[in-house]
């Protein structure tokens, strides 16, 4: 039955009217409620439910599929119990000692977040001054150093435990003790009173321990001169500062002689040219060209073989003046233009204050040196015999007995502590060492010595370490520790103390019961030790933990004089001996950034220019220029060098200006075998960077001048790694230099504003009123006082990340570094009747003039003056490389800060060609994580000595030195929250900290009494480049040289 | 009334009537490629797969792959810019100012310089570009708007004028070309067999139906182009030359750039029209469109303009001893007599003393020789721009940064390379485009009063 009823839903339905017929065709006639949901302010979606189904279902599977992407997890962890004193991007700074060789300088560490990242001078530390070498800046990163031991070794084998290690180790020294057998412990130099201390523990237990020390560059003739002529067997502290006439035979000791931080800052007191205290003399005797020798008023060159007669010449020269004795010295042995005869002229106008060394090893080379000073009154003025220093006090004999007592089995046991004789003193130390029952290394990665040693108890780096130093009599520094060890690692003397059973007990329970420590924290042993030593002294906590503070300690100076009682009777038939040699002399040296190669691994020292040659990564046999026409050697060559039936085959060859003529030079130190994959590894495939240069060295007498050497030509050719290489400056007006006897007659002399034409149609920018009225940055350097010593060059590395980029690249000329120091040779003119009678020659065509009419005795290479100039980027007020970016990558600050943003860099380039200082660096690269630059920028341990308030850069970009910009910040900020006024911004940039003859000033020109502001308003200052009109904010001040005062 | 000249010479030689000249300028279109059309074109192709994979490894792995170095920072990859954009200058020249001047000579040549521009230019492009160290964000050299607020470009830059410079004058030259095309494309479109031909020929015909009305249009735009491209030529090149004018490099900072720089370019833009067409006018059979008179035209530009470079060398000199600076003494004498004397010799004798034999009428007239000779002209102008950018850069004012600079393989390959991209696309063009404007050809084929 069909249901004919019929229900409409409205008039609509019944009437069927066409609107009506139409809307029903469309099933879901009406909108969804959705659409207002979705339609807010901005969101405009006229859809409808289909349409809402369509972008759900697209949403939900891309959202879906975008899931499913592993995205790498990033751990950003908080501090659950936040340490008091730490808060997150806060540095924290503490005193310490640097632990980068025996001179001990006073430090300041900055720790962020825990992690130590950079290394200063402690400004009260007398040793160093505030300044820091560059191998101390560089310490840091050895800390951070991939190739350390992660853990003890025992037999070859990782050992974990360190009580199983001790069990192992004290057995056979129980054993070792029974059997009455000789125990030696060989360390480098050890000033540290409280490890002394410890090692004296270590010998009441084991009575038949003998502690040998000797220095890997040794200091022995020195040291046993001292002995016969003051009776006591140290080397004195020299006061540089009161010294106004300073004459050295060889002694770098600006760059690596005894302690060179201290005497660089002293030496740059009278260097500086003032009208009260005049300016010092300096005059160098020679025969490779130290960083020490490229400062000097004079330089001679000589040969070093002959030294002993050359300085009893000067002794005789002062002897007649004064009327003491003379001593026979054989003809011949005055150098060309009576220069010994001038020198000690210089010397007798300056009794009393002035200094002469000499950086011979030869015992009577130094006894004639100390019969000098005591004529010249120099004891108790500027060399202080009785505050003696303690930074080097190695035995060569003894060392040479217990090698021998090793050999023939006299001795059963040694331990190594900072000590790597395998490298640096004889090759038969591994034989020997072989041969011991029991032989232990303290040191910190599997070094030459602790290859061969059976037990390896790696110590502490400095930065980990509890101790304290005293590197000359009186004056103290502490060393304590600003991370927990990075590895498995224990300190040496803590060792040491528990095989003697001689360990404080670090438990807190019994710590606090007893009142030496308030709270219960953990705590060092060794510190504890150390803090039993010093409570005697201190007599309380506070005194204890203020000393800790600041880092030093100081007691009063001892008065006494030490009297000279020496005598010359052996001198005269050494002399006669010395004056007959007649071959080519080798002499051996160290480079200023790797010292004696105990950095063997650091890449930073490695990329660190010489100071003087700008070679990096290698070291050279340097060659007087008359030898290399001789030998047919150009550039690229190398040379075969034989010294004893000791042959090096194929060493890089460098034609070095100032190299004496009959001499070459090499630096020890390289040739590491056993360093890691920077240095050199003979173990993982890593090659040697440069050779071993100690093996050339007699170990009886240490001598690192080595007569009569064979050397030709090698078959191979070897392109040397150089910054710089080109040479002279060409007679342009880039660095101004003038006389102190000009310089007094007028303050202006050389630094004549005239030869700088500046003609502008363009006003000066007036930055008070365009730009910030509290800031003007802007730097200073006193290319007097600048010895080109490169500590601002790591230094500036380490603060603002510069990567590595290793041997190859700087090669091709694309070395990093954004400070740089530039040093130019002038040639002395041999031919006054040319060039219209120039003292020096600059350009490279008059050079190879004189080149080809002097031929043979190439006196103007023998004799050259050198400049250093730090360079970096000037930060013009009318920048070039501002105006070329084509996307404002790189801007001026309100500041006068030239600005370099990253991010915004396509690298184009442009700028660096515009750059009339050559101080842009491009990123060709991708210099982090990139294992094709395997240095410390691509493992996790490494980057842990990135300052995080600074980029790493991208590869492709720009960059260039920011004036600190980092630093700046912090400064205002501190100045601002601590409701200073801007003109009590204390910033330091990077550069000017590290540099130990403070050479750098850095500062605010719109505070009139800053440092910077009054040297804008010396005579001397002078802009680079000024006639550009780029106006730089980089003032140099006139080199001014002593030379017309003997 | 048409009637021939009894002066002048013929433009078109052969007795050619109109079915003669399209016969012979469709030929290879609508002929399979011939033998040596397939030899050159796998030449081509295998450097521009050179040109691949250097730019694969520039790009992956950095721009480090070049010698480039802290002080010469730009080397083989501006010298190739700027010697492509300059051979990149004939093309307009031709087809437009010697259209505003009436050249008639102009038209059997003007079609293959321009696309020869075109691709150069395509050549020149490629180097600024990719020697942006992240040329990922290249696009930052325009002038887009972006979301971080007033960020902008610098339009103090001579870098950014380059960006204006060279897209426009790409952009326009493309135009001019295109447009030129039409008529001769619609001509193929009537010609051709196949399907896919004729739908492609057919699209880019646009629709040409050669009545009056569209030849008067077509008329009126060739005149306006040529007119809006006239500056251009000047232009790009100038600007090109303040890439350096603009500079404080001693050697760069030179006001006699402009006019020396457009002088340089159509003197080696000639020299590859030359290159190109006497291997063209050989292969291809068109002696009788490219004649000696063409040839003979073209050497009278390169002598009077290798001349004007000649000189512009001879007044840099004389204004650096003249200025006084030392820096600008030095760098000139050191372009000489420095390290890098080959490159600044080998300039002078391609430049200013190969070109003086054009004033010998054998010279002009014998193709062999101008072939060589014009390959002669393009080294020369090669090395002049890395006598420029290198030799002035490597010693500037501090000798502390004193460098030597020479070319990385990577950086050869990219030059090499971009001969592969101009010679694949000028192959391309010669197998599926006229070479030769058949209907401008048509109006010359007899001398008109």
């Amino acid at each position: 039955m069909s249901n004919n009823i019929k229900y409409w839903k409205g008039e609509e339905e019944l009437n069927r009217d066409a609107s009506f017929i139409a809307a029903q065709k469309n099933e879901f006639n009406e909108a969804l409620p959705l659409e207002e949901v979705l339609s807010e302010d901005g969101f405009e979606l006229n859809s409808n439910r289909r349409d809402f189904l369509k972008y759900f279902g697209f949403s939900v599977t891309a959202v879906t599929l975008a899931a499913c992407y592993k995205t790498k997890v990033r751990y950003a962890v908080p501090y659950l119990v936040k340490p008091e004193d730490i808060t997150p991007g806060v540095a924290n700074y503490f005193r310490s000692t640097c632990g980068g060789c025996s001179v001990s300088c006073g430090i300041e560490v900055k720790v962020r977040e825990g992690r130590p990242i950079k290394v200063d001078g402690n400004p009260d530390s007398v040793i160093s001054n505030g300044g820091l070498c560059a191998s101390g800046q560089a310490s840091i990163l050895s800390l951070y150093d991939t190739e350390r031991l992660a853990n003890p070794l025992s037999k070859g084998a990782e050992v974990t435990d360190w009580t199983k290690m001790d069990a192992d180790i004290v057995a056979e020294l129980k054993a070792i003790q029974t059997a009455g057998g000789k125990i030696a412990l060989v360390s480098g130099s050890i000033n540290s009173p409280s490890t002394l201390k410890a090692i004296e523990s270590f010998k009441t237990v084991y009575p038949t321990t003998e502690h040998v020390s000797y220095d890997a560059v040794s200091y022995n003739g020195m040291l046993n001169a001292n002995l016969a002529d003051f009776g006591k067997r140290a080397l004195p502290r020299y006061n540089f500062e009161k010294a106004k006439t300073v004459v050295s035979f060889g002694a770098d000791f600006l760059g690596t002689w005894l302690s060179p931080v201290e005497f660089t800052k002293g030496y740059t007191k009278h260097r500086i040219p003032t009208v009260e205290g005049g300016m010092s003399i300096h005059i160098q005797f020679e025969s490779s060209l130290s960083m020490t020798g490229t400062n000097a008023d004079y330089r001679f060159p000589m040969q070093s073989s002959r030294e002993l007669a050359y300085v009893t010449t000067l002794y005789n020269a002062i002897a007649r003046a004064s009327g003491a004795k003379e001593v026979a010295v054989p003809t011949n042995s005055e150098l060309a233009g009576n220069s010994i005869e001038k020198a000690a002229k210089a010397l007798l106008a300056q009794k009393g204050s002035s200094i002469v060394i000499s950086g011979s090893n030869n015992v009577e080379v130094q006894k004639v040196i100390n019969a000098t000073n005591a004529l010249l009154n120099n004891y108790g003025s500027t060399i202080d015999m009785v505050n003696s220093s303690n930074q080097f006090k190695g035995d060569d004999t003894a060392m040479n007995n217990t090698l021998n007592g090793l050999k023939n089995g006299s001795i059963s046991a040694v331990i190594f502590y900072n000590a790597n004789p395998v490298f640096n003193h004889n090759k038969e130390w591994s034989v020997a060492i072989s041969k011991a029952k029991l032989s232990v290394s303290f040191s910190q990665s599997k070094d030459e010595t602790a290859a061969v040693c059976g037990y390896v108890c790696p110590d502490n780096h400095y930065l980990e370490s509890w101790s304290d130093a005293e590197p000359v009599n009186g004056v103290f520094h502490f060393t304590q520790p600003t991370i927990s060890n990075v590895f498995n690692t224990r300190q040496a003397q803590e060792s040491l103390l528990s095989w003697a059973n001689a360990l404080p007990s670090t438990d807190g329970d019994t710590l606090k019961a007893k009142g030496i420590l308030s709270q219960k924290p953990h705590a060092a042993a060794f510190y504890l030790f150390i803090k039993n030593n010093w409570m005697a002294k201190f007599g309380s906590d506070e005194a204890f933990n203020k000393a800790l503070e600041m880092g030093i300690y100081q007691e009063a100076p001892l008065s006494s004089v030490s009297a000279y009682a020496g005598n010359l009777a052996s001198v005269a038939e050494a002399a006669m001996k010395s004056s007959k040699s007649t071959g080519i002399d080798l002499v051996l040296y160290q480079s200023v950034g790797m010292r004696d190669g105990a950095s063997g691994n650091n890449p930073w020292l490695y990329e660190l220019p010489d100071s003087v040659s700008k070679v990096c990564w290698d070291n050279y046999v340097a060659l007087p220029k008359s030898l290399a026409e001789k030998l047919n050697i150009a550039e690229d060559d190398t040379v075969n060098i034989e010294v004893n039936g000791i042959k090096l085959n194929n060493v890089p060859a460098l034609i070095q200006p100032g190299q004496a003529n009959n001499t070459v030079s090499l630096a020890v130190g390289f040739g590491r075998t056993h360093a890691g994959k920077v240095g050199g590894s003979v173990e993982k495939g890593f090659k040697s960077v440069g050779v071993n240069a100690f093996n050339f060295v007699n170990p009886t007498d240490r001598n690192y001048v080595i007569g009569d050497v064979k050397i030709s030509k090698g078959d191979e050719t070897y392109h040397l790694a150089q910054t710089q290489t080109h040479h002279s400056i060409e007679g342009r007006d880039i660095v101004r230099e003038s006389t102190f006897a000009a310089w007094q007659k007028n303050p202006k002399a050389g630094n004549d504003k005239a030869k700088t034409h500046v003609y502008t149609i363009w006003e000066k920018r007036d930055y008070r009123k365009d730009g910030s009225p509290n800031h003007l940055w802007a730097m200073a350097i006193d290319l007097n006082a600048c010895t080109g010593c490169g500590s601002c060059v790591v230094s500036c590395s380490i603060e603002n990340n510069v990567p590595v980029v290793g041997r190859d690249e700087i090669r091709l000329r694309r070395e990093m570094h954004w400070i740089r120091i530039d040093r130019y040779y002038s040639f002395a003119n041999t031919h006054k009747d040319q060039f219209e009678g120039a003292n020096y020659i600059t350009r490279e065509k008059q050079i190879a003039e004189v080149d080809s009419q002097d031929k043979g005795e190439f006196a103007h290479w023998e004799n050259v003056n050198v400049i250093h100039q730090p360079m970096m980027c000037q930060h013009c007020a009318a920048a070039p490389c501002e105006s070329v970016c084509p996307v404002l990558a790189t801007t001026h600050s309100s500041e006068g800060l030239n600005q370099m943003t990253y991010n915004r860099c396509i690298g184009t380039k442009y700028c660096g060609n515009n750059c009339p200082y050559k101080v842009r660096r491009f990123n060709w690269f991708r210099y982090n994580d990139n294992d094709a630059f395997d240095f410390h920028f691509n493992n996790p341990l490494g980057k842990m000595v990135i300052n995080p308030d600074v980029t790493v850069r991208t590869r492709g970009v720009m960059e260039k030195c920011s004036f600190c910009v980092q630093r700046i910040q912090e400064g205002k900020l501190k100045a601002k929250r601590d409701g200073k006024s801007p003109n009590e911004v204390e910033v330091k940039t990077a550069c000017q900290k590290a540099c130990p003859s403070n050479a750098i000033v850095f500062g605010d020109l719109h505070n009139e009494n800053s440092e910077v502001s009054k040297l804008y308003k010396n005579e001397r200052g002078f802009g680079v480049l000024e006639e550009l009109n780029v106006q730089s904010s980089v003032m140099y001040m006139t080199k001014i040289r002593n030379t017309e005062n003997i | 009334m048409i009637h021939d000249s009894l002066i002048r010479e013929r433009l078109v030689t052969g007795d050619k009537t109109a079915a003669d000249v399209t016969r012979d300028i469709t030929r290879p279109i609508l002929n399979q490629p011939t033998k040596s059309w397939k030899i050159g074109f796998t030449l081509s192709l295998i450097f521009l797969g050179i040109f691949g994979i250097s730019l694969f490894n520039t790009i992956w792995t950095g721009i480090g792959v070049w010698n480039i170095n802290k002080t010469v920072m730009w080397g083989w990859d501006i010298t190739n810019f700027v010697f492509w954009v300059g051979i990149g200058h004939a093309g307009t020249l031709i087809s437009a100012v010697l259209l505003l001047f009436r050249q008639k000579w102009r038209m059997s040549i003007n079609r293959s310089a321009e696309a020869m521009t075109i691709f150069a230019v395509v050549c020149a492009a490629m180097f600024p570009v990719f020697h942006m160290g992240r040329v990922w964000v290249g696009y930052w050299a325009l002038p887009l708007p972006n979301a971080f607020g007033s960020l902008w470009v610098n339009f103090n830059s001579p870098l950014l004028w380059d960006v204006f410079a060279i897209s426009t004058y790409f952009s326009v030259s493309l135009l001019f070309w295109y447009i030129g095309l039409i008529p001769d494309i619609a001509t193929i479109r009537d010609k051709v067999k196949t399907k896919t031909a004729k739908f492609w020929y057919g699209f880019f015909s646009m629709g040409w139906t050669g009545s009056t009305r569209t030849w008067a249009r077509y008329e009126l735009i060739s005149l306006i182009l040529a007119g809006l491209s006239t500056p251009l030529v000047l232009s790009v090149h100038t600007i090109v030359s303040t890439d350096f004018a603009t500079s404080i490099v001693p050697g760069w900072h030179t006001t006699i750039f402009p006019p020396y720089f457009v002088a340089g370019a159509i003197f080696s833009g000639f020299g590859m029209v030359a290159t190109l067409l006497i291997v063209a006018r050989k292969v291809m059979n068109y002696e009788n469109y490219i004649t000696i008179g063409h040839l003979e035209a073209m050497t009278k530009i390169i002598m009077v303009t290798g001349s004007i470079v000649g000189i512009a060398y001879l007044t840099e000199f004389f204004i650096a001893w003249y200025s006084g600076v030392e820096y600008e003494q030095y760098a000139f004498i050191n372009r000489a007599t420095g390290p890098y004397w080959w490159a600044y010799w080998s300039m002078m004798s391609c430049n200013l003393i190969a070109p003086q034999v054009f004033w010998f009428k054998w010279a002009r007239t014998t193709p062999w020789f101008i072939f060589i000779m014009s390959i002669v002209v393009n080294v020369g102008m090669w090395f002049e721009r890395f006598v420029i950018i290198v030799t002035s850069l490597h010693r500037d004012y501090l000798p502390s940064s004193w460098v030597m600079y020479s070319g990385s393989l990577t950086e050869i390959g990219l030059f090499l390379g971009t001969f592969g991209i101009f010679f694949t696309c000028f192959f391309l063009f010669a197998k599926y485009m006229p070479v030769i404007n058949m209907a401008e050809v048509k109006t010359i084929l007899r001398n008109r009063e």
